[in-house]
């Protein structure tokens, strides 16, 4: 295979290989990396008929993490308690994520650690329960809704400063929020604050949870499957919404078995929230990532997509893929399995693309019995074991943002 | 440390509907804009897109186009975008809530889209026919540091120009008290790698550092024209005073934990 002669090969001019020395993943399908796994390799789905907030009656499935529904966060950060910070929080206490990261404050100093966080929803759930219990309304702005609300639990940075309080950081740190891209540019923005000096070490992540805005406005869109969604699947009919969130620790002189080698990023400039037909975009950040990454797209031994199930956005992909990588490249969407998690789905993606190079098997395209015969890419529908050595995961959203990461395992 | 260049300028708010506007103010003892809402012209949007945009989409666009007038397309078309805000457009923020609390909930789709934190480099996507890479930030009132403290490694990692727009549009009452809340402000920079800058030498940004002390030495106590003061993206106005005014300065801007972003400004 073209990949594996390639792995000795020093890549001049790449990006400087960005080691993933701890992460953790919390969504729809389980809590913690071992049950997200288990879920993966079974083929099982997380999502479940929507039964979310008695605001939200929709006819939709989706990905909902129900342990966060009673559980508050930790009490000294009770000003942060919102569903956001409640699954930042799930997340952050499995896999022993603090205590990897506290052995990198040991090394550098907690100053010297960045925190990027993604979101698209932050924790704008709890102002929109608040104006629907009428504590505000338009006419009545004297009546202010209390006021930490929206500074601890909705702002776009009450969740990256709850992160980054939770896990003792005090380094540089800001929140990316391009919509269902936020937490793949979350790599890209830590790997320019480590070369640039900003930081010796990072967490990244991404946390996005169920609102009525996403379900409200998707549905605006007609862009809600009334099933479990079915990526690529010719019977596809739209996106099912998940909660999700997912951290990882970059260190560039820890050890780890799986590097970031590259990122990519490129916009549309077609339209706000649709993707450009021929995928000309997302073609354009997997050919940058494989150009940060100094990569052929032989190198490749799989695509991690970002198949939501549109109908549209499932066309525009596969183009841009067929483009890119030809026919032949192994590809699968496990939004089947954890829904779109919009805000968190590039981070959650990328430590799937973690698992499946730590232990040398793909995830399969959990929902689709039947791949639409129009789209021509190699989807896998089961999980299925090969050697894998470089792999690469898509991220694509409104406002025509794209980014694809690509990562490298082995040591 | 690379140094960083300042190209082009530009900025949308009431009382300076362009950087000629707001340098002509800032050169004034005590400036005080008034507060008449410019004629926002984004003329580069497709109409039907100008028709959709939201207020804070509509400022960056605008104030985006002055700050690489000068630039010919095909290079604006490449060059990167950090978008930085505290609170995104809490107009459209608002008429969304208000939307999501009627019993029977119907949200438009364009309204939904411009909710998005991004809308403003999306439209600004669409306006300069860019393919390039794009992104949008925040963290609460250290946004506009936060921004370009990214932009910074951006350009280090780079090597070439980056278009910086800041923008709130913080006149919502979820954020804070309606009746004094701040101005709305935009502003855009084109940077660039310092030994790139046309004259050598002129605009220089410098001196990157994160400080916990309040006073540094020597540092310019420019205080916002009072509209603005509360609006986290016209800390901008830190800087351009001290461009206007084509003095050399030390800059402090707002960055977390009580800290200052630090910069050496050179004209």
């Amino acid at each position: 295979m073209a990949g594996a002669g390639r792995a000795a090969r020093t890549r001049d001019g790449a990006m400087k290989p960005l080691p993933i020395t701890a992460s953790t993943m919390t969504n729809a399908c389980g809590v913690g990396t071992t049950d997200v796994r288990s879920a993966l390799i079974r083929g099982e789905s997380g999502l479940t008929r929507n039964d979310f907030e008695p605001a939200a009656v929709l006819d939709t499935w989706i990905g909902r993490v129900r342990q966060i529904d009673t559980v508050g966060v930790a009490s000294e950060y009770a000003l942060y308690d919102c569903r956001n910070n409640r699954l930042a929080q799930l997340a952050l206490e499995q896999d022993d994520f603090p205590v990897a990261v506290e052995a990198a404050v040991q090394r550098y100093g907690r100053d010297r650690i960045g925190v990027f966080v993604g979101t698209s929803t932050s924790g704008i759930l709890a102002t929109e329960l608040a104006f629907r219990a009428g504590s505000l309304n338009v006419c009545g702005a004297s009546k202010s809704l209390p006021s930490d609300l929206y500074r601890y639990r909705h702002s776009m940075m009450a969740t990256t400063e709850f992160v980054r309080s939770y896990l003792g950081l005090a380094g540089v740190a800001l929140t990316i929020s391009t919509a269902c891209t936020s937490s793949a540019k979350v790599f890209g923005a830590a790997a320019r604050a480590i070369a640039a000096g900003q930081c010796m070490a990072a967490v990244v992540g991404g946390v996005d949870s169920l609102a009525l805005s996403t379900l409200f406005g998707f549905h605006s869109l007609s862009l809600l499957s009334r099933h479990a969604c079915r990526p690529f699947a010719v019977d596809r009919d739209g996106i099912s919404i998940g909660e999700a969130a997912g951290f990882a620790l970059l260190d560039p002189s820890g050890e780890s078995d799986v590097r970031v080698v590259g990122v990519g990023e490129s916009s549309d400039a077609y339209h706000m929230s649709s993707p450009h037909p021929d995928g000309a975009g997302a073609a354009g950040a997997m050919r940058a990532a494989l150009h940060d990454a100094q990569l052929a797209a032989a190198d490749i031994d799989y695509v991690n997509l970002h198949g939501t199930a549109s109908r549209a956005n499932d066309i525009s992909e596969d183009r841009a893929l067929v483009d890119v990588f030809g026919t032949k490249t192994p590809v699968s969407s496990t939004k089947g399995a954890t829904g779109h998690t919009l805000g968190a789905a590039g981070v959650t993606e990328a430590l799937i693309a973690v698992l499946a190079l730590r232990e040398q098997w793909m995830p399969g395209t959990t929902n689709c019995a039947r791949v639409d015969p129009e789209l021509a890419s190699a989807v896998l529908l089961l999980p299925h074991s090969q050697r894998l050595i470089r792999v690469m995961t898509n991220s694509f959203g409104f406002g025509g943002t794209n980014c694809s990461l690509v990562l490298e395992g082995g040591r | 440390m690379i140094g960083i260049a300042l190209g082009g300028i530009g900025v949308c708010a009431p009382g300076m509907a362009d950087w000629q506007e707001a340098r002509t103010l800032l050169r004034s003892p005590e400036p005080q804009p008034s507060d008449r809402f410019p004629k926002v012209a984004p003329s580069w949007l497709p109409a039907i897109e100008r028709r959709r945009a939201n207020t804070t989409s509509r400022l960056a666009v605008a104030a985006a186009m002055q700050a690489v007038r000068d630039v010919p397309l095909a290079e604006v078309a490449r060059m990167p975008t950090v978008f930085s805000s505290a609170d995104g457009d809490g107009e459209v923020l608002t008429t969304m809530l208000v939307a999501l609390a009627q019993p029977k909930v119907a949200l438009s789709p364009t309204l939904f889209h411009n909710s998005v934190f991004n809308a403003p480099p999306g439209y600004w996507g669409l306006a300069a026919q860019s393919n390039a890479s794009s992104t949008a930030v925040s963290a609460g009132d250290a946004s506009f540091a936060a921004g370009l403290r990214e932009v910074h490694a951006q350009i280090i990692a780079t090597h070439a120009p980056v278009l910086y727009i800041a923008c709130d549009v913080t006149r919502s009452i979820v954020f804070r008290d309606a009746s004094t809340a701040p101005a709305p402000f935009a502003c855009a920079l084109r940077l660039l790698p310092a030994d790139a800058a046309q004259p050598a030498g002129g605009r220089r940004l410098d001196g990157w550092s994160v400080d916990m002390n309040e006073d540094v030495a020597n540092a310019e106590r420019i205080e916002l024209p009072r509209a603005f003061a509360g609006n986290p993206s016209a800390m901008a106005l830190r800087l351009l005073s001290a461009v206007a005014n084509e003095k050399a300065a030390v800059i402090r801007l707002p960055y977390l934990d009580n800290s200052w972003l630090t910069i050496r400004y050179f004209p």
